[in-house]
Order: C-alpha cells, then sequence, then structure tokens
C-alpha cells in the first residue's frame, strides 16, 4: 500500500512558502540530530534505505504534523528500538 | 551490468507493484507507460536494503520519461523517474 | 504522536538520546561534533554555480559535465568519494528543467548546499510533478508557452542539477562573475538563472 510520504500528484498541500531559509538548520537540536543520522549510519547502525523506510512508516497523521528533522529523530529511536540499542520506552526513562 | 535489459529508446510499462514495505516507485507511476531514456548504474534494490538484508540484488537502475498525459490524462511536461529494473517490463506492442 | 512538539521539548529528547547512546559506548559527543561539521563543511551552491560557469566558458567542459555529471564535477574537486551519481541537464531555449525527489528530499548537497525547507515541503513534492508551470510562476519564472518542461524525481541514486541557459549579454564576463550570477534555485530549476 503506498505511504504517506509518496505525496507526488496529491491534492491539497496548498500554495509553496518559496521564502529563502535564514539558517540550514532552525534550531541548534536538528544540527544534532543530522549529526546522529551520519554517526549511526557510519557506524552501520542501520542504512539509508532503513531510515527513509522508518520515516515512511509513520503514521500518516504524525507524518504530516511533525517538522522534517524531528521525523528523522523519531525515525532514529524507531531504528535503535528495533535494533536493540535502545530498549522499548528507554528514551522516556520508562524502561523500569 | 553485461547488458542492459532495456537500452535506451525501449518503451516500458511500470508494474502495478505495490508492496507493503519501502518501494521507490511512486503510487503516481505504477502501471504507465514511459520511455527508457538511459541506465544510471546499478544499486543495490532499495525495498530489500530496506528490510536490513544483506541479500538485496543489484540490479540496474534506469531513468524512464513518462509524459504527464500518460501519468495523469493532462499535461503538457514530461517527467522523468530513476527506477529499478525489476519495477519495469518492456511494454506489450499489441497492447498499444 | 500525541505531546510537546515544541523546540524545547525535541531538544530535551534529543540530548536525552545522545546521553543514552554515550552511555551505551555507541557515540562519543565530541565525535557528534566533528561529523555535524563534517557533513556540511564544503557543500555550498557556490560550487554548483562554478561549475555552471565553466561550463558556459569551456564547451568541452559543458560536453563532458552532460555526459557524465560525476566525473566532470570531480575535474573541479567535487564529489571526490561520492557514491552517488550527478547528472546535470541543460535548459535550453526549448527546455526547461525542475528537480525533485516526491518520495522523500533527496538532493545534491555538496553542490548545491543544504536544500531549502520548500524543497523538502508536501506542497512542493506533491506538486511540480503534476503542474510544474503554476509551481514556477509561484517563484516568479513564467515560461513561455512553448517552453517544454521537464521533472527530474530522484526516486534512486542520482542526484540532479540544473544547468541554467546563459543569459544574454554576458559574453564579456569571466568565470568569477559568472558564477556569481548563477541562484541556487536556478541549480534546482525554479529560477532561470
Amino acid at each position: 500500500m503506498a505511504r504517506i510520504n509518496d505525496v507526488g500528484g496529491t491534492q491539497g498541500f496548498g500554495p509553496i512558502d518559496t521564502t529563502d531559509d535564514a539558517e540550514p538548520f532552525h534550531a541548534d537540536w536538528e544540527a544534532r540530530v543530522v549529526g546522529l543520522f551520519n554517526a549511526l549510519r557510519g557506524q552501520g547502525v542501520f542504512n539509508t534505505n532503513e531510515f527513509r523506510d522508518a520515516i515512511e512508516s509513520m503514521e500518516p497523521r504524525e507524518y504530516l504534523s511533525t517538522s522534517y528533522y524531528e521525523r528523522w529523530f523519531l525515525a532514529i529511536c524507531a531504528l535503535l528500538e528495533r535494533k536493540g540499542v535502545l530498549k522499548p520506552g528507554e528514551l522516556e526513562g520508562l524502561d523500569g | 551490468m553485461a547488458e542492459d535489459r532495456f537500452p535506451p529508446g525501449t518503451r516500458v510499462r511500470t508494474f502495478h507493484h505495490d508492496p507493503p514495505h519501502h518501494t521507490r516507485l511512486p503510487r503516481y507511476a505504477r502501471g504507465k507507460r514511459g520511455v527508457v531514456v538511459e541506465p544510471e548504474g546499478p544499486a543495490e534494490l532499495a525495498d530489500v536494503s530496506a528490510q536490513g538484508r544483506a541479500d538485496a540484488p543489484v540490479e540496474q537502475i534506469y531513468a524512464v520519461r513518462f509524459a504527464a498525459r500518460d501519468l495523469w490524462g493532462e499535461g503538457d511536461h514530461h517527467v522523468v523517474l530513476d527506477l529499478w529494473e525489476s519495477y519495469l517490463e518492456e511494454d506489450p506492442a499489441d497492447e498499444r | 504522536m500525541s505531546g510537546d512538539h515544541s523546540d524545547a521539548a525535541v531538544a530535551r529528547r534529543v540530548r536525552r538520546l545522545e546521553t543514552l547512546l554515550e552511555e551505551k559506548g555507541v557515540l562519543s559527543g565530541a565525535r557528534l561534533d566533528e561529523i555535524i561539521d563534517a557533513s556540511l563543511s564544503g557543500a555550498s551552491p557556490a560550487n554548483g554555480a562554478r561549475v555552471v560557469a565553466r561550463a558556459w566558458l569551456d564547451a568541452g567542459f559543458k560536453a563532458r559535465l552532460l555526459a557524465d555529471g560525476t566525473a566532470a564535477v570531480r575535474e573541479l574537486g567535487f564529489m571526490e568519494g561520492s557514491y552517488q551519481r550527478l547528472r546535470v541537464v541543460e535548459n535550453t531555449d526549448s527546455v526547461h528543467n525542475v528537480v525533485v525527489c516526491t518520495l522523500c528530499s533527496c538532493y545534491p548537497l555538496r553542490l548545491l548546499g543544504p536544500s531549502p525547507s520548500w524543497y523538502k515541503s508536501e506542497a512542493y513534492r506533491s506538486r511540480v510533478v503534476r503542474e510544474p508551470r503554476a509551481v514556477l510562476a509561484e517563484f516568479g519564472l513564467d515560461l513561455p508557452a512553448d517552453t517544454e518542461i521537464t521533472v527530474w524525481d530522484s526516486s534512486a541514486e542520482t542526484r540532479y542539477m540544473v544547468l541554467p541557459a546563459r543569459p544574454l549579454g554576458t559574453e564579456d564576463l569571466g568565470e568569477e562573475r559568472l558564477a556569481a550570477l548563477v541562484t541556487r534555485n536556478a541549480l534546482i530549476g525554479t529560477a532561470a538563472v
């Protein structure tokens, strides 16, 4: 089944905000997330295709309401849990 | 690749490929007719690599040009997509 | 996802993840800073602009660029060691090119610098393949009716860059002055130059 990221030709997203960004990252945590992505990928914890898959597997409502780099962060967390690097709930401190 | 299955100029059709997993054939281009522009170079099939599997087949990727009219029934422009070989079949001449 | 999407909340969670990964020996904080710097360092639209200016001045380079973008930009020291393939597509009197990644946000970072938010937006990704002329008009680019538009959707390993048409009246300009004319948006295809 087609996933929520597959938006080519989908109606309703409205006009494009064509203004340029003042900076590549709007907040420092965004740069940290990109660094985390590159570091973990570089170490072979996951590959780029797995990472894209993790983003796309988000529930549609979540995907559409989350900012670009927060999606990256959520995907990284999901992959780390799937790979057993993080225990479920560990990031929230709920793992006992 | 020793010999590409779809040389430039070949008329191809994308499969109605609708898997439950990651893929790089967008919904708007499934089951559509196009023409091969040229090979883009082989790579591991993203569909398999995204599942963290080590056995992803390496396939040729082709730049395939689609007329907007063939994608959406209207439009004067063209869209070129880079598609793995297993997304494609030769466009059956007798159905044209 | 319910919960706080605010910058502060996400920043806390990112910090917590970094701490956890350090505790587990998966990461070291110092290395992360280096990795952040390395991922962006040297990536700039000035690179793509230089490639364009060289192509405008040197017909042989232009031919090599269009035939094998990856090899040609390496002549100028770009994209060395990159696994990605670069394809450069040329704007002419009759054809205008524009690039997108409808499925995510693939982009030739090294040559264009960090991608703008609009390139990553659902609005751009959904509409440029379907109604490119209207999208380009939103960027202030009104193309003649008889100009054909080709949209390149970066759905695999190749990254795309547009070679804009050289503006008229630039015959006397050297490479540096020519490069200064080239905007990042022109390299994506949402501006003429």
